[in-house]
């Protein structure tokens, strides 16, 4: 039975502007299928990206969307959350954007801990702007400013938010379609911050400069370099290197924080900033 | 078939009686040509070699694909995962 897309999508906006075989595409599709997973009315829900190839996805989308600034999705959703906490509220954004140029912001959010859910694109090199290294990057890689190849480590975007505070951390690839949609759904479902990272071929950009500069090749290093959690607790460091580890890394629901009055637990970050809201208003009244 | 089959006028169709396993099945298969960019993922994912790169002079990279034999589908669905650019609908 066919997946009905057409309801989600602006019909006039497509065919998109991605390259042919790009894997935004793929990762577009799983989250679009989590959203009918989810059963949730187009109009609750904002999609707020940032700047990127990754970003103009929400262009696409036929719901509440936000292009935003470089890097500052995250900030406008968090805004967009405190302020109507009872929406559902999605980013989709790029490696670049998340963890480059909104380092700061997705640490931040993760800390916070916000009922937000950050789907994260990494294909590996910034793709819009001319195939630039980014904090993805392999090491030995080529990229249009690395030419001799990568000399920088790279970030672990998932263990990176793991440590921030994310109650919901996980990794699936392009090539794991129904994986995707799986996680995002868990991802949607989940109360707290939920990041996926999904990782997707570059081959025009990346590619091109690595030998494999047609996406079935990409997709193909991409499923190479696949290494389920379970497997990988038991390798050792030096055999992961250069592995891309696909699974869930944390599912937990936010510790209850207790706040002021020890009968009104606190779950969630949205709700311990209703309550400051009202004792502002209950300030302001005397 | 109780399935709503619900494929957009523009786009080609192929269909089929198949059996899967000892299931008595009917596919269609709808394909968006103008959309298509020829990428080949299609071709790649298929475990039953449905889909075959054709050559076409208007597309950029002067391919797409068309379905070979659609009674060959078994209805994994992964061609319609797969596609990045929304144009293959199997019902």
């Amino acid at each position: 039975m066919a997946f009905e897309y057409e309801k989600y999508l602006r019909m006039d906006k497509i065919p998109h502007l991605w390259c042919p075989g790009c894997g935004i595409g793929v990762v577009l599709k799983a989250m679009l299928r989590s959203v009918e997973n989810m059963g949730w009315d187009k109009n609750d829900i904002a999609f707020v990206s940032g700047i990127g190839c990754t970003s103009r996805a929400p262009g696409y989308i036929d719901c509440n969307t936000l292009h935003t600034t470089h890097g500052r999705a995250l900030s406008f959703a968090t805004g967009i959350k405190l302020a109507q906490p009872a929406k559902h509220v999605v980013v989709f954004s790029g490696d670049g954007d998340a963890t480059a140029i909104g380092g700061n912001h997705f640490i931040h959010a993760c800390r916070r801990n916000i009922d937000i859910t950050l789907v994260v694109v990494n294909n590996n090199t910034y793709g819009m702007t001319g195939g630039q290294h980014s904090p993805t990057t392999p090491i030995g890689y080529k990229a249009s400013t690395t030419i001799y190849g990568n000399i920088d480590p790279t970030f672990d975007i998932c263990l990176l938010a793991k440590a921030a505070g994310a109650s919901y951390v996980a990794r699936a690839t392009v090539n794991k379609g129904k994986m995707l949609e799986k996680y995002i759904t868990k991802g949607f479902e989940h109360k707290g911050f939920s990041v996926i990272v999904a990782t997707a071929n570059c081959h025009t950009q990346f590619g091109r400069k690595n030998k494999m500069s047609d996406p079935i090749s990409a997709r193909k290093w991409i499923e190479s370099r696949e290494i389920p959690i379970d497997k990988a607790r038991n390798m050792k460091a030096l055999e992961l290197n250069d592995k891309i580890i696909t699974g869930e890394f944390i599912s937990e629901e936010p510790e209850q924080t207790y706040w002021e009055n020890y009968n009104h637990p606190i779950h969630e970050y949205t709700e311990a900033y209703q309550r400051i809201r009202e004792k502002a208003q209950a300030q302001d009244k005397h | 078939m109780s399935e709503k089959i619900n494929i957009p006028e523009h786009y080609g169709r192929w269909e089929a009686d198949i059996t899967i396993g000892k299931k008595e099945d009917h596919v269609t298969i709808g394909y968006w040509r103008d959309g298509c960019k020829g990428c080949g993922i299609c071709v790649d994912v298929c475990p039953k070699k449905v889909w075959e790169i054709i050559e076409a002079k208007d597309k950029w990279n002067g391919q797409v694909v068309q379905v070979t034999d659609a009674a060959k589908c078994i209805k994994c669905m992964l061609c319609e995962i797969h596609c990045p650019d929304f144009c293959i609908k199997i019902y």
